[in-house]
């Protein structure tokens, strides 16, 4: 029983090491992608600062607090690049068949499919989201203690964040065309609504972001929980969310594959 | 004296026939309306969440009342929908996988050609602009303009976007010929064209040292000038002069453009040529 997964993750390492190998073969690719992190998170950075130039807080969450929602975001999203970028490129290998290819080897087709690419962009993200989080977690004074927490919560917002833009991927399979329409359409609307506190929204607003799409899972819930704007037994529902949705995407793929028709398709 | 305006009339017809493609293959995607619409529609909803939330503490800011505001990034979704509506990762793919070879044997400007069809996808964009001018003015309550000149103005600003964008996109899309991927630059261009154009925040919010870097930068003309003018924020004489301006820069681009490609067309190899 202990084989398969070992093959699983010996083999998925294989295939990300293959594109690590793959992508420093263009150093002038590579620093193109990483100055484009670079630049994102700066205005990202250059936008927050303008509008607290202004404001003190917003919908009562302050500098850091922003500070840490953008580094959770930025760091899920950014771990999502290293590790599954090829799933963007699943409606294209519909259109063209080559969803065949990776139904034949012996691994998930879906983790052949997100192991096939690595966002070059990430290596800047990592790094300007870990500095973003270490910077909010001082000013905004959330406790050392709460480190552990915020490890699990980090984890569980990488999950929630491959899931997501995973089954918003799978819609490739129901839908013509190469482009992954609805999981372009999500990630946009993550990162303009979820960059602010969902305070500013209307309760309909907040509750999709929270139940339906949940990506308040990724960044908004995790910081609610470590700046004490949400109870710590909150702690409970981040796991249990990726554990829900791990299992909802795993089937969403399986019935995507099984409507699978090759070529043509 | 027959020969000129004959070729002229030919380099128009092959312009219109490239447009006309153009709009063509964007108008066959609808579900891109949808989603271009849902998108910009998200960014300003977004916008006007985070100001109303400010304004509600401030009553204003940066000389702008939730009024102003409302009708800004009205204009700023309109400025938008021109600037980042048109289709480049075709020319760019053009560059990346050597078919810019078969466009040089074509007696066709490269340049022109791809600023026909840069137009015609803008064209072909105008669906979703349709869908958020109607429901911005159905729901938003935009302002007027200022003046019946700051309206014509500011008519004649949106319009040159056009001209402008492509001149940064033709510009970006130069650099595909010394980097194999496109992504890193298209994403670097928007993101700072978005900042210092004013689409993300007016500029008037920002710092003085970056709004005096962003006046002399041609990103601007993309959306502060506009609403500049549109709100009433500078006067005609004013408006007259960043039109000018705006076209400088239209023609600058377009010039610095061809430059590029002189040099960057030099490096083209192709299996092995």
């Amino acid at each position: 029983m202990a084989v398969r997964p070992r093959h699983m993750a010996s083999t998925y390492a294989r295939l990300i090491w293959a594109q690590f190998r793959a992508i420093t073969e263009y150093p002038a690719d590579f620093w193109t992608m990483a100055a484009t992190g670079l630049i994102l998170q700066a205005v990202q950075i250059a936008f927050i600062a303008v509008v607290f130039a202004n404001v003190t807080s917003l919908g009562g969450w302050g500098f850091h607090a922003m500070l840490m929602l953008m580094g959770f975001m930025v760091i899920a999203d950014a771990v999502t690049e290293v590790g599954w970028d090829g799933i963007w490129t699943v409606g294209q290998r519909i259109i063209t068949g080559d969803i065949d290819y990776k139904i034949t080897r012996p691994m998930p087709v879906m983790m052949q499919v997100g192991a096939s690419a690595i966002g070059m962009q990430a290596a800047a993200n990592l790094t300007t989201g870990s500095i973003m989080i270490a910077v909010g977690w001082t000013g905004a004074g959330v406790s050392a203690a709460l480190i552990p927490a915020a490890l699990l919560l980090l984890a569980c917002a990488v999950v929630v964040q491959l899931t997501v833009i995973t089954a918003l991927c799978c819609t490739a399979f129901w839908m013509k065309g190469p482009s992954v329409t609805f999981a372009f359409l999500g990630a946009q609307i993550q990162e303009n609504a979820t960059r602010f506190p969902l305070q500013i929204y209307p309760r309909f607003v907040r509750g999709a972001l929270t139940w339906v799409v949940p990506f308040a899972f990724v960044n908004f819930v995790p910081v609610s929980i470590l700046t004490g704007e949400l109870p710590l037994w909150w702690l409970a529902f981040p796991p249990l969310m990726a554990a829900v949705l791990l299992v909802a995407t795993t089937l969403i793929a399986r019935a995507g594959i099984a409507r699978y028709e090759s070529a043509g398709h | 004296m027959t020969t000129l305006p004959l070729a002229l009339r030919h380099g128009l017809a092959v312009d219109f026939a490239l447009l006309v493609i153009s709009f063509k293959r964007r108008a066959a995607y609808r579900t891109q309306w949808l989603v271009g619409s849902l998108v910009s529609g998200t960014e300003l909803l977004t916008a006007l969440a985070l100001w109303s939330a400010v304004l509600a503490e401030r009553g204003q800011v940066g000389g702008y009342d939730w009024d102003a505001m409302r009708t800004y990034y009205v204009i700023a979704f309109v400025t938008a929908a021109v600037a980042f509506g048109g289709t480049e990762g075709i020319a760019a793919q053009r560059i990346l996988d050597g078919m810019v070879a078969i466009d040089l044997l074509k007696p066709v400007d490269f340049q022109r050609a791809r600023a026909a069809e840069y137009t015609g996808s803008i064209l072909g964009n105008l669906p979703t602009l349709g869908i958020g001018l109607t429901v911005s003015a159905l729901f938003l309550d935009p302002l007027p303009p200022a003046s019946f000149a700051a309206g014509a103005l500011s008519v004649a600003s949106v319009l040159l976007i056009i001209p402008l964008a492509f001149g940064l996109m033709f510009l970006s899309i130069m650099l595909c010929f010394w980097t194999r991927s496109y992504h890193g630059v298209l994403w670097s261009r928007r993101t700072i064209t978005a900042f210092f154009s004013g689409a993300m925040i007016p500029l008037a919010l920002m710092p003085d040292a970056v709004q005096a870097v962003a006046a002399w930068l041609p990103f601007v003309h993309i959306t502060t000038t506009p609403s500049n003018i549109y709100l009433g924020r500078v006067d005609t004489m004013e408006a007259i002069g960043l039109v000018a301006l705006e076209v400088a820069w239209c023609v600058a681009l377009w010039l610095l453009g061809r430059v590029l490609w002189s040099r960057a067309v030099k490096v083209v190899t192709v299996h092995g040529g």
